[in-house]
């Protein structure tokens, strides 16, 4: 909320379009996978099949601070 | 060698072709030589916002496909000495386009032309990464209103993860066009400001295009608006073509914010 909004009955649609647009966009960017995430995935899944029965591969991704951990889920049929 | 900028926005109908053939004419005007390039493939549209819909022969994919020269492709701006036109195929979709056809067409292009300025279509797909692959600089631009700048921002992430400069580590340059600013909206609150959007999306400013009645009438008649000096939008494209020959333009209006960066980033795509 603006300064401003504290005189106004009404806050004004721009202040809140820009704070909804900073949540939206702050998520948008936590939630996008990197852009080679589906290739690559192809890949592993690739490379795993000739050793395994797998048949698919889970990638998990966790942030902290300025690192992103991967982690690759194999599942092996017994 | 030229320089390549695509000019890009997520969203579709912001004024992205209209652009596109406004800073053609304006850098032309400046006296560069300069190619405007079709990148939307199956839905054509600079062509007819240029006024040369009927002098479409050739297209980039003929080019492409070796199937007719540069030369014979290439349309001559009726606006301006200095600028032509590669239009996109009609009938062909972006699946046409292969990396290193489109690789190949652009240096070719760059050999011959100071300014290449890819036209990207609409959205993120395949279409959208052929344009940005191989530009120096994007070009990113966005009406005031959230759903233009949420997919400007998915936009610049792709260019920032996808184009070859980012694959070498080299940084992108990106600069924001903010079109269709309806003042009084914006002083009377009801309109994001130009400071509000640059914060979001934390990019450069390059320049502000105010709505205008007359980029339809434009349109219309196939004369891009900059070629009128008497409409505010035109004047805006025309400062905006001469920041990006490398001109320090000031921005007129009290309520923008540019850092002085931005000219010594346009300068430094030149060396």
């Amino acid at each position: 909320m603006s300064f401003f909004s504290l005189f106004n009955k009404k806050e004004k649609s721009a202040g809140v379009a820009k704070d909804r647009l900073r949540i939206a966009i702050s998520s948008d960017r936590s939630n996008t996978s990197y852009p080679f995430m589906a290739e690559m995935k192809a890949d592993i899944i690739e490379v795993v099949r000739k050793y395994t029965q797998a048949q698919s591969v889970h990638i998990t991704r966790e942030s902290d601070g300025d690192v992103d951990t991967l982690g690759i889920e194999i599942i092996i049929p017994r | 060698m030229g320089i390549v900028y695509a000019i890009i926005s997520g969203k579709g109908g912001v004024g992205k072709t209209t652009t596109t053939a406004n800073l053609g004419i304006g850098i032309a005007q400046e006296g560069k030589k300069v190619v405007l390039v079709d990148f939307d493939l199956g839905q054509r549209n600079l062509d007819l916002i240029l006024g040369l819909e009927n002098r479409v022969i050739y297209d980039m994919v003929h080019v492409m496909d070796d199937e007719a020269g540069l030369k014979q492709a290439l349309i001559k701006s009726k606006h301006a000495d200095n600028l032509f036109l590669l239009a996109a195929s009609q009938t062909k979709d972006k699946s046409v386009l292969v990396q290193e056809k489109v690789k190949k067409l652009i240096e070719i292009l760059k050999e011959e032309f100071d300014y290449v300025i890819l036209d990207a279509p609409a959205g993120i797909e395949s279409g959208f990464e052929h344009t940005i692959m191989y530009a120096d600089a994007t070009i990113i631009v966005v009406n005031p209103e959230v759903s233009s700048i949420r997919d400007a921002d998915k936009a610049i992430g792709i260019v920032d993860a996808k184009s070859e400069k980012a694959k070498e580590n080299k940084k992108v340059q990106k600069f924001l066009v903010i079109n269709r600013i309806n003042p009084s909206m914006v002083s009377n609150g009801d309109m994001l400001a130009s400071a509000d959007i640059l914060d979001i999306l934390s990019i450069d400013l390059l320049g502000k295009i105010p709505e205008d009645k007359g980029i339809i009438e434009a349109s219309n008649s196939g004369k891009p608006i900059i070629l009128n000096e008497n409409s505010q939008a035109g004047v805006a494209y025309k400062r905006i073509s001469k920041r990006l020959c490398g001109e320090n333009v000031p921005f007129e209006d009290v309520e923008s914010f540019v850092s002085p960066s931005i000219i010594t980033k346009i300068k430094s795509l030149f060396q």
